[in-house]
């Protein structure tokens, strides 16, 4: 039988003050929602320059006990587009939904406990019924995720649907934070549990397309990447992008041209693209990325364009809402980095391809993120899904659709 | 085509064999050398194929390198115009953040508003990730007003830093903005500061209005290699001058409103006076008025008595009188019906001040209105010859007091007499304006100065004029018109032209 409520509402503050933001944009959220019923649970973004504990402390003042989970930003999505220096909140009401947030600390020093702990606690919290997937807010600070998610996965299942987005702290690479209820957290991982009579659909996109000679992978540690075919992996670096610009990339990190030009890891069929970006130079002429490589894989140089980009935008959008009858709401995780590509005008017209598909209808909520984690076709059923890699990368932009 | 080569050898050996032993195997040797040069042909062919192949191969791996090549030009030149790009986003980001601002500015009121705007966005719009900014009063005092990314205590050891180490008497003595790199030849105080900031390169500048020092800023970058270029420095320049003229500009806003505030406070404390003199001056009327009531009926006992004994004697019960002193005695009851009218005047004006008389409110029918009047003033009109004429203009009645209100027109219609020369003419006029009756009293008199036109209706108030040194008059008359009108609700007013003549104007209330 079809729920008879399925309704969702967006509220956005971009008060200064860190409290009165995070009570402005619930009471916003609240007041529209105020014919469906009481929300069932909320989803809070929160820009990273907000005092965080002031911020949440202001959405629960108007919000209340009910579940909470989210995480810090490097920007903030509405319906209308990209926002900054403000807090979103969503909120969800669905005749059946069961929900239940769980949180797991520590994820830099035990990140397969603390996976295991966020999705034992969210399991806890959940109570019986259908199950339909993991909202994942993590840390972007944590290099090592692949083992969070392990322990996630040993827990909930290996078929089972994890997709989210690491916190972001406007690409300063400080501090990011999480929300779990009323507590902030860093170094962890929040998991929201979803099911009863809510499904959620997830699409991931880059848009990257290989540019490069592939290389073989002969020689990586985690996320260190060491040799190709068999050289030191910056040399290789260095051959595409000249001596000054990685010069430039040593002194300043992460740039634009990093971003522009990620590595992409070829997945286990032929158009599947795991975009690592290059964070540091090691002394040793390896690199550093920001997820794990594995040895043996083959990599080459990616290139985007904003046509591309919008593009993906638009399938991860469609691939997130085809499993659903009706969408209530739409979460966007979308990469920092992507942002920056994009610039502001056509970062604008990615969140517009996304409503473009959803339906102006359909309130959007989501941030600018590390990191987007989700199977690379998370459309498949469970036993397709389940022989899916999972992909951590940066520069994509992941689509969450929760509805019936 | 390696397995060739061995089944080409084999066939050599056998055939070479046979040829060895010779006789009967002669012509299966003969077969198989013919097979052997067959395959040796295909073998040959097979051998070309490959080299071409392998020559096609060599020549498509250059192409692949040399697209290579070209990738890496392309990759190399499109860095350059991601930089480019991202530069100028910045700088737009920038312009953007400083209309904005710029805007925001216009309203701040106080120059600690003004401080206060500077906020995350406006930071991360100008490419950097942590900023502060102060006040000061002098130049060795700081303040800070808005914190972006820089906890209280760090913004505490800079403040400390900033003051002992000179450093902010330095900016402000020189407020351009400068940038500060870590690099070895950096000054030491310098150093210090961006050390306690934790950034690697970093803005400072102060914001300098005409008035003297007003503010210390700072704006940091936290990503390693990323300085400061001379365009971000131009920028902040054009940032703290919006700043110093905000600042100058809420200085003079404060000013202006401090300079408002004190002229208001004049205004009510004038008003306050005002007032106070007015009740005082309401006072007194009232004390006035008491008095004349009060004076007014004491002396108008023993006036009845110079009245009643004037007229006694005139009459002659005392004796008949010689001529001259009954004219003496006819001048004392005429001087006594003056004073009479006089004091009968005060009081009234006294009594409709005081508010102890209130006017009833009747209709009365107009004919029997004019025709009581006209009754008075009939034997003047006709010692003059004057032209009375009443246009009624459909007006059937007016509401009023029946014993006051015939008074105001008797009092205009005698003055009107009194001024008009003989065979001149009055007109009495009606008409009905909405609401309200107008009356009017016009004649063809000698008119009145516009000097005098202002206080004709004071009291004791005469006209300086030839005619009013030869008639007499109390000087009350007009006044005690206006006195009667408004007590009805209504309004008085004359125009005149000296040499054409007086027209009155009396509005009442229709009902």
């Amino acid at each position: 039988m079809t729920p008879q409520v399925v309704a969702a509402t967006v509220g956005w503050s971009a008060h200064r003050q860190a409290a009165q933001a995070g009570a402005d944009a619930a009471a916003s959220a609240m007041e529209r929602l105020s014919s469906q019923g009481p929300p069932q649970l909320a989803v809070v973004f929160g820009s990273s320059w907000f005092d965080q504990r002031a911020l949440l402390q202001g959405v629960r003042s108007v919000l209340g006990e009910i579940p909470l989970a989210g995480e810090s930003t490097a920007g903030e999505i509405t319906s209308e587009g990209p926002v900054s220096h403000s807090c979103v909140v969503a909120l969800l009401a669905i005749d059946g939904l069961a929900c239940g947030v769980g949180m797991g600390t520590g994820a830099d020093r035990t990140p397969r406990e603390a996976g295991q702990r966020a999705a034992f606690t969210a399991l806890q919290a959940f109570g019986g019924g259908r199950r339909a997937g993991l909202l994942l807010f993590g840390d972007g600070m944590v290099t090592g995720y692949a083992e969070v998610v392990r322990g996630l996965q040993e827990v909930l299942g290996t078929s089972f649907l994890l997709a989210g987005g690491m916190a972001g702290d406007d690409l300063r690479f400080a501090e990011t934070y999480q929300y779990c209820h009323g507590e902030v957290a860093s170094r962890s991982v929040v998991g929201m549990l979803l099911g009863g009579s809510a499904r959620l659909g997830v699409g991931l996109e880059h848009g990257f397309a290989p540019i490069s000679k592939p290389r073989r992978i002969t020689r990586a540690d985690a996320n260190r990447l060491v040799t190709l075919d068999r050289q030191p992996a910056a040399s290789v670096y260095e051959e595409y992008f000249g001596a000054d610009i990685v010069r430039q990339m040593r002194e300043e990190g992460l740039n634009r041209q990093g971003i522009a030009y990620p590595l992409g890891m070829q997945g286990d069929a032929a158009d599947q693209w795991l975009l690592r970006n290059v964070v540091s130079f090691g002394d040793d002429g390896s690199l550093a990325c920001n997820g794990e490589l594995r040895e043996g894989a083959w990599v080459q140089l990616m290139i985007g364009s904003r046509e591309l980009a919008l593009e993906a935008a638009r399938r991860a959008a469609q691939q997130a809402i085809r499993s659903l009858n009706r969408t209530a709401c739409v979460l966007v995780f979308d990469s920092a980095v992507r942002r920056r590509l994009l610039g502001p005008r056509h970062a604008v017209l990615e969140i517009a391809r996304i409503r473009e598909v959803v339906g102006p209808s359909v309130p959007i909520a989501g941030c600018y993120t590390s990191a987007e984690q989700a199977p690379f076709d998370a459309g498949l059923s469970a036993d397709q899904l389940a022989t899916q890699p999972l992909a951590t990368q940066t520069g994509s932009v992941l689509v969450a659709a929760i509805g019936v | 085509m390696p397995y060739l080569i061995y089944v080409v050898f084999t066939i050599g050996v056998l055939a070479t064999l046979l040829l060895t032993l010779g006789g009967a195997w002669a012509p299966q040797a003969a077969g198989m050398t013919l097979t052997l040069l067959g395959a040796l042909g295909y073998l040959a062919f097979k051998a070309e194929t490959a080299r071409r192949k392998l020559t096609e191969l060599h020549r498509l791996q250059a192409a692949y390198d040399q697209l290579d090549q070209q990738t890496k030009l392309i990759i190399r030149t499109d860095l350059e115009l991601h930089r480019t790009q991202e530069e100028l986003d910045r700088r737009l980001a920038s312009l953007m953040s400083l209309y904005q601002l710029g805007r925001q500015l216009e309203v701040s009121l106080r120059p600690d508003e003004v401080f206060s705007k500077l906020d995350a966005s406006v930071v991360t719009n100008f490419g950097f990730s942590k900023g502060a900014i102060g006040m000061c009063a002098s130049l060795d005092t700081l303040q800070w007003c808005s914190l972006i990314g820089v906890s209280e205590t760090c913004a505490e050891s800079l403040k400390a830093h900033l003051t002992a180490s000179g450093l902010l008497k330095r900016v402000l003595t020189n407020p351009a903005p400068q940038m500060l790199r870590a690099l070895a030849s950096l000054d030491p105080a310098q150093q210090r500061l961006l050390d306690l900031l934790q950034v690697p390169a970093a803005v400072v500048a102060g914001i300098m209005p005409h008035s003297g020092p007003a503010g210390f800023l700072i704006l940091g970058r936290t990503s390693a290699g990323a300085g400061t270029s001379q365009a971000d420095e131009e920028l902040v320049a054009i940032l703290t001058n919006h700043l110093a003229i905000a600042v100058e500009n809420s200085a003079l806003y404060e000013e202006t409103w401090a300079s408002r505030r004190e002229l208001e406070r004049k205004v009510q404390e004038r008003t306050r006076e005002l007032a106070e003199a007015n009740a005082e001056l309401l006072r007194l009327n009232k004390a006035k008025s008491d008095f004349v009531s009060s004076v007014s009926h004491e002396l108008r006992t023993p006036l009845a008595a110079i009245k009643g004994y004037a007229s006694l004697l005139g009459s002659g019960q005392f004796g008949r009188l010689a001529t001259p002193q009954g004219e003496r005695v006819a001048k004392i009851e005429k001087h006594a019906d003056l004073l009479t009218q006089l004091i009968t005047n005060l009081l009234d004006i006294a009594r409709i001040e005081s508010g102890r008389v209130t006017m009833e409110r009747r209709v009365i029918p107009i004919e029997e209105f004019l025709g009581a009047v006209h009754d008075v003033i009939q034997p003047q009109l006709q010692a003059k010859h004057i032209r009375y004429t009443v246009d009624r203009n459909g007006v059937t009645a007016l509401v009023g007091d029946p014993q006051h209100l015939p008074r105001v027109f008797v009092n205009l219609l005698s003055n009107a007499i009194k001024y008009t020369p003989e065979q001149g003419a009055i007109r009495v006029g009606l008409k009905r304006e909405g609401e309200s009756i107008l009356a009017t009293v016009s004649d063809t008199g000698c008119g009145i100065g516009p000097e005098d036109l202002k206080k004709l209706f004071q009291e004791f108030y005469r006209a300086n004029d030839p005619i009013n040194q030869q008639v007499r008059g109390t000087g009350l008359g007009l006044a005690l018109v206006k006195r009667i009108v408004e007590a009805h609700q209504g309004r008085i007013a004359v125009t005149s032209e000296k040499g054409k003549g007086s027209t009155f104007s009396v509005t009442l209330p229709a009902e």
